[in-house]
């Protein structure tokens, strides 16, 4: 009788939606009936049961279809195999001919579609993508500023990777980027970080990000890093810093050999 | 910390063209996927390809999300269809083998890992409709109303559904573990986990 009521209660008691007095009842029945008790031990064993991970293959996959996707705009390619030797390089060994082709259709399609759409529908069939382009760049943005803030330093890495899909520089992309740069426990990320950055050398905010980020408790491998790239972007306002840190005792000494390097080249 | 943004946004974005926020709705989704489709086929190579195929209906369907529509109800819904549509082509049952077991185990004591793959045993047993409304109730955590709505009938109905299938998994687990009760074996489970 009382396991009858247990049927009614359990689906709720195992998400969380019993009532004081219902909870109270499957509580004492769960101490009495040995039955019920392995069902709801059961259950519970199945919440818990561990998550399982693909392989890496999957995301090779999935993104080698996007790629295909992006590139054909519309078309999805189907199966890729499993095993695809190439990887992302799906095109494989020749590429060249793949994206001429891709391009000579691209290039066909936008003609149809161009001649196909009247002079009204055309401006507004711009102004929605134009909207929609915008809504699209202000996504990315909050995703990769929502990424940088994660916890796991795989997310964040990610979101690093993601600001690189950003058109053009986008100040507050920069601004996170560059803190990323200076404060984040992980020297991975931090490089990442460095890498993103590297495209925007013609962005004062950068170069000048750049220069304070090379302090002597940044770690070693980032601060060589951040010394070559500035040389190669022939950055002499970085010249002060560099000499700083060439005369901190408390730098590594190759770095330090680094500095002085870099300096005889900039000055 | 900035809120995520929610899948729906995402999806009318897809929706719209852009393929790539696809991927952000893939690297949310892909474990979950795969960790279900797992568990309902026990075939890893087989439960990858599903996931992939749930990514590419999605793009190729992606007209057909309406606004306002909840995206896990709909992205479980295709995944759900998926699995069907190549339970068609195959045609056969899936039997348990000792190496469709999950390669990965997160437990760190052997006996926990016995325990955990008893109830994956237990579950292959089941019959397939059985199983996979446990896994969507107890395993991916899906509220009922929504399991409700990827199998069409009322909540009421999952409740029932669940409840036996859960008593039925009891049965198969005993039988296959001998002697001892279910209480010590997922006792077991439990604290390996």
């Amino acid at each position: 009788m009382d396991c009858d009521r247990m049927e009614k209660l359990l689906p709720d008691y195992w998400q969380g939606a019993l009532r004081a007095p219902d909870a109270e009842f499957v509580a004492s029945h769960l101490k009495v009936c040995t039955a019920c008790h392995e069902l709801v031990a059961l259950g519970e064993g199945l919440a818990e049961l561990p998550l399982e991970q693909p392989s890496p293959a999957l995301r090779e996959r999935f993104h080698a279809m996007l790629d295909a996707y992006e590139e054909g705009r519309g078309e999805v390619s189907h199966f890729l195999p499993r095993a695809w030797p190439w990887g992302r390089n799906w095109m494989g060994a020749r590429p060249t001919v793949a994206m001429g082709a891709a391009a000579v259709l691209l290039v066909a399609v936008g003609f149809v579609v161009g001649r196909s759409l009247s002079g009204g529908e055309a401006a507004r069939s711009q102004q929605e993508i134009a909207g929609m382009q915008s809504e699209l760049t202000n996504m990315r943005q909050l995703m990769v500023l929502s990424m940088l803030q994660q916890d796991s330093a795989s997310q964040r890495l990610q979101g690093v990777n993601w600001s690189r899909r950003q058109p053009k520089a986008d100040p507050q992309i920069l601004g996170a980027l560059l803190h990323t740069l200076r404060y984040d426990s992980s020297v991975d990320v931090r490089l990442a970080a460095l890498d993103a950055l590297s495209r925007y050398g013609d962005q004062t905010q950068v170069r000048q990000g750049l220069t304070e980020a090379l302090e002597s408790r940044q770690s070693p491998l980032v601060q060589v890093e951040l010394i070559d790239l500035l040389v190669a972007w022939r950055d002499d306002s970085a010249l002060d810093q560099l000499r700083r840190i060439e005369r901190d005792q408390n730098v590594d000494p190759a770095v330090r050999e680094r500095a002085r390097r870099a300096i005889d080249q900039l000055s | 910390m900035t809120r995520p943004v929610p899948d729906e946004e995402l999806m009318m974005l897809v929706r719209g063209g852009a393929g790539d926020m696809l991927g952000v709705l893939f690297d949310r989704y892909q474990v979950p996927l795969f960790s279900f489709y797992s568990k309902l086929t026990g075939d890893r190579a087989a439960s990858e390809d599903l996931v992939q195929e749930v990514f590419v209906r999605i793009l190729k369907y992606r007209r057909s999300y309406r606004p306002g529509t909840a995206f896990r109800p709909w992205i479980y819904k295709i995944a759900r269809n998926a699995h069907a549509d190549q339970a068609r082509r195959r045609r056969t049952e899936v039997e348990f083998k000792p190496e469709m077991a999950p390669a990965i185990l997160q437990n760190d004591t052997a006996a926990a890992s016995q325990q955990e793959a008893l109830l994956h045993r237990a579950l292959l047993e089941l019959p397939e409709v059985k199983r996979e409304v446990l896994l969507l109730s107890r395993f991916q955590g899906l509220p009922y109303d929504e399991i409700a709505e990827l199998m069409g009938c009322p909540p009421g109905a999952v409740k029932v559904r669940v409840h036996r299938a859960l008593q039925e998994l009891r049965d198969v687990f005993l039988r296959l573990g001998g002697g001892r009760t279910a209480n010590d074996k997922v006792a077991g489970v439990n604290h390996g986990l």
